[in-house]
């Protein structure tokens, strides 16, 4: 692979009335990692859909090897070896593995037909790069709505990596990886560096920027505001430039006092596919975590607590035995369920954010919906959220992530829940929207709610929790408060090793 | 474990319950009508199946693309005028392969129209080929303001023929599937399921959306001039209305034979047996008694039952999977 150079320069988009870009700037060389970070809204995605040719930019220009470039199609970026693993998936649900990551790049044989031999084999190598980190469902002919999100997404970075590209876009590549994958990413990537490969990391994770990048350079609302050799960065300097006021993670923890108040949910023996006799209790006003590696249990100890899915073992809620068989149900006794995929689960897309806000509460604006009162209650809770919006009648797809996934809390706080449960909700959102989320965690606390969370993040259950459950296989492998909850705690319970305490 | 084959299976081959269905009314068939299967009656109904069977193969590519096609009967009615005015009962061999031809070349012009409005000008499908419909419809009442016209008497024979003992009709099957098989091999098959399954996935990873889109429609228009002439074969005359009712008759084929009406999986094969499956539903209800002025709501109900089924056995899955 020979040397290649890309450059983005004072690149402008616009949607309809919003700028999504201003002025983006990015260079890019052979066997270079460029972190590129920046607050949700800030125009990485629609930087790296410029760079790829998924969207065309309004103003500026794209230097290939220094000449100036023009990408009216995906087709015609991948033309010029520049391919990205996206966020959003790009994946056919329907086909399989193999049929994805080689969609449009099929080996052919006589010219006309697909080589289906090669093809299974080809894959079969790209897999092996991430061998042992994925379960066994992964294989070239299963169909990827079979796989699990952390599956999907190599099968992404395969798709992306089969076009032996000399510049790759990774955009959010390791959100939904566990930490042995991500491990394996980064060893590949260095790799790929090796062969000058230009590489552009999009990503959320401040300790990745530091692992991974050779320079970093930083967004803030759609203008390019600083550049500079990893070594030259700290983790302050960067944030301090990605958000204008500077983003706090830390809530004033609360003490014990939340021990003595009611038990708002009480667990025992809960057995799932998955779960193995867990058990707990769960106070008003209290924030109990949920933490351990990915896939060990944590999002089906939420769904049958919140009857989405089938399980045995007893559940009190507020001292009375309750057993949901659907999630209505549970809505009923003030029980929400934030989810983790927004996108799935959480939002109907082409809507207005006024009809997600409300989709679960209209019932309470009587049987002629009272609108004026909705659409006051509505907005209410969008300015306590602080989304950032056009109006509360523009479609969910015009927000950012982290403004998207607020909208999803929001038409869950609309009906005051009792019990709120959290599918791992700051999942892809950048380090400001985090802040304020944590900040509207500690609010709920305060006001009773009791809060069960689950996130992938360690830092988060750290800085917010009273308590965590660890799970790991399934059972409860620690539970660590106060003293015993400490980063090498937590860490060394996920992972199962001896030193662990507390439990 | 077991969740996962199943959906494999059903993922390669999605015709399964088709054919269940079709052992089903073939039994039906046979116990009503012991007959059923001497080649002389076989090929019989096979002639009467035919047209809708070419004219499906189409409709369900359009259906696969994620789009679909309301004119197919128009256009069956189009060059069905178009056929019967140009090939008289008195012309050549010249002749006929010219109005073939021009009966061809009027299909794919219809199908690119449909084409243009569904995928390029960005109109909805469903609205876009049920107004090019009355444009197709309105040609062959101009073309041919009422019933009538005959072709030479040996392009009716061809149609009747059996080589070797084996219908006509046998042989335009075995090409259609062989066809489809060459096709799922190529590039433009995998584009075709995977514009159908996701297009704006399809569309980042580099695959020509709008082209792949607009190329169903062209092959549907093809495949409904194709049906045509067989229709004209096994007719031999004339009439502006005759392919009204193989539009709707065409979709639920599809529908019956696997294929999911928003595009992304199916194939030509399970439509091919949607069709046999449909026609020899129409002639159980025939021979079964069925009073005349019932036999509307009888087809109706039987029909529903057939669109029924996959979604029915996918729930009897899904309760045993939770219980």
């Amino acid at each position: 692979m020979n040397n290649v150079s890309l450059s983005a320069q004072n690149v402008v988009k616009r949607y309809g009335g919003v700028v999504a870009l201003a002025d983006g700037n990015l260079e890019v060389h052979s066997g270079e990692v460029v972190a590129l970070i920046g607050a949700n809204g800030s125009g990485k995605s629609t930087l790296g859909k410029i760079i790829t040719g998924v969207t065309a930019p309004d103003e500026g220009q794209l230097l290939l090897d220094g000449r100036p470039v023009h990408f009216p199609s995906p087709q015609a970026a991948r033309n010029a070896s520049i391919t990205a693993v996206y966020q959003e998936l790009s994946l056919i649900p329907d086909m399989t593995v193999a049929d994805n990551i080689w969609l449009a790049h099929e080996p052919m044989s006589l010219g006309l037909r697909v080589n289906k031999k090669l093809l299974r084999q080809r894959t079969h190598e790209l897999l092996d790069l991430f061998k042992g980190t994925y379960g066994s469902t992964l294989d070239p002919d299963a169909p990827v709505s079979e796989l699990a999100p952390d599956e999907r997404q190599i099968v992404e970075i395969l798709k992306a990596l089969s076009q032996s590209p000399r510049v790759m876009i990774l955009d959010e590549a390791t959100a939904s990886l566990d930490s042995q994958q991500v491990d394996r990413l980064f060893s590949l990537v260095q790799d790929w560096k090796a062969t000058g490969m230009a590489i552009v990391f999009v990503t959320h994770r401040m300790d990745e920027v530091f692992r991974v990048a050779d320079r970093v350079t930083v967004l803030r609302n759609g203008r390019t505001v600083g550049s500079m050799p990893i070594e030259e960065a700290t983790e302050q300097s960067l944030v301090n430039l990605m958000v204008e006021s500077k983003a706090d993670m830390r809530v004033e923890k609360k003490t014990n006092s939340a021990r003595q108040s009611a038990v708002r949910l009480k667990v025992e023996n809960l057995r799932t596919e998955v779960l193995q006799d867990v058990s707990f209790e769960l106070h008003d006003g209290e924030l109990l975590g949920i933490g351990g590696l990915r896939g060990q249990g944590q999002e089906d100890l939420l769904y049958s607590i919140f009857g989405a899915i089938p399980f045995e073992g007893q559940i009190w809620l507020s001292g009375e035995p309750v057993h949901f068989k659907h999630p209505r149900q549970a809505i009923h006794k003030d029980v929400a369920l934030v989810p983790g995929d927004r996108g799935q689960e959480g939002l109907l897309m082409i809507r207005s954010i006024f009809e997600n806000l409300q989709l679960p509460s209209w019932r309470r604006y009587g049987r002629f919906i009272d609108l004026n009162r909705a659409r006051e209650d509505a907005s209410r809770m969008a300015q306590r959220l602080n989304i950032v919006m056009e109006s509360l009648d523009a479609p969910v797809t015009s927000l950012s992530g982290g403004n998207a996934q607020k909208v999803v809390i929001g038409k869950w706080l609309l009906r005051e829940p009792k019990l709120l449960l959290l599918n791992d909700p700051t999942k892809g959102v950048d380090v400001g929207a985090k802040g304020e989320f944590c900040r509207l965690l500690a609010e709920l606390r305060e006001a009773g709610t009791a809060i069960l969370f689950y996130s992938s993040d360690d830092e988060e259950l750290l800085n917010l929790c009273d308590r965590v459950l660890v799970l790991l296989d399934g059972k409860v492998r620690a539970e660590l408060s106060n003293s015993t909850l400490t980063d090498e705690n937590l860490v060394a319970a996920s992972m199962g090793t001896s030193q662990d305490n507390g439990a | 474990m077991t969740n996962l084959n199943f959906k494999r299976i059903s993922l390669r081959a999605p015709y399964l319950f088709a054919l269940l269905l079709l052992f089903v009314a073939v039994a039906v068939n046979l116990y009503l009508q012991p007959n059923l299967l001497q080649p002389r009656v076989l090929a019989g109904n096979l002639r009467i199946f035919l047209p809708l069977i070419i004219v499906t193969a189409g409709q369900a590519i359009v259906i696969m693309g994620g789009g679909i096609d309301l004119s197919v009967g128009a256009i069956v009615s189009m060059v069905n005028a178009i056929l019967i005015t140009l090939i008289g009962p008195e012309a050549t061999t010249g002749d006929i392969l010219l109005g073939i031809a021009i009966g061809c070349g009027a299909g794919i012009l219809a199908g690119a129209l449909n084409g243009f409005g569904a995928v390029f000008l960005r109109l909805q499908p469903i609205v876009t080929t049920y107004a090019t419909s009355f444009v197709f419809g309105g040609l062959a009442l101009y073309i041919l303001p009422r019933p009538g016209g005959s072709i030479p008497r040996a392009l009716l024979n061809i149609y009747r023929a059996m080589p070797l003992g084996i219908p006509m009709a046998i042989f335009v099957i075995i090409a259609l599937l062989l066809v489809w098989s060459a096709l799922t091999g190529t590039r433009y098959g995998r584009y075709l399921f995977a514009v159908g399954g996701n297009d704006e996935a399809a569309y980042a990873t580099g695959v020509p959306v709008d082209w792949v889109r607009f190329s169903t429609y062209v092959l549907a228009g093809l495949a409904a001039a194709l049906g045509a002439v067989a229709l004209t074969m096994s007719t031999g005359s004339g009439d502006p209305y005759i392919g009204t009712s193989m539009t709707l008759d065409s979709i639920v084929a599809v529908v019956i034979g696997g294929t999911r009406l928003s595009g992304g999986q199916g194939g030509v094969a399970g439509s091919i047996l949607g069709v046999i499956i449909l026609g020899l539903i129409r002639n159980i209800i025939s021979f079964a008694n069925v009073p005349l002025w019932s036999q509307t709501l009888v087809d109706a109900l039987i029909i529903m039952a057939a669109l029924a089924g996959p979604g029915i056995v996918r729930l009897v899955r899904r309760q045993q999977v939770t219980t």
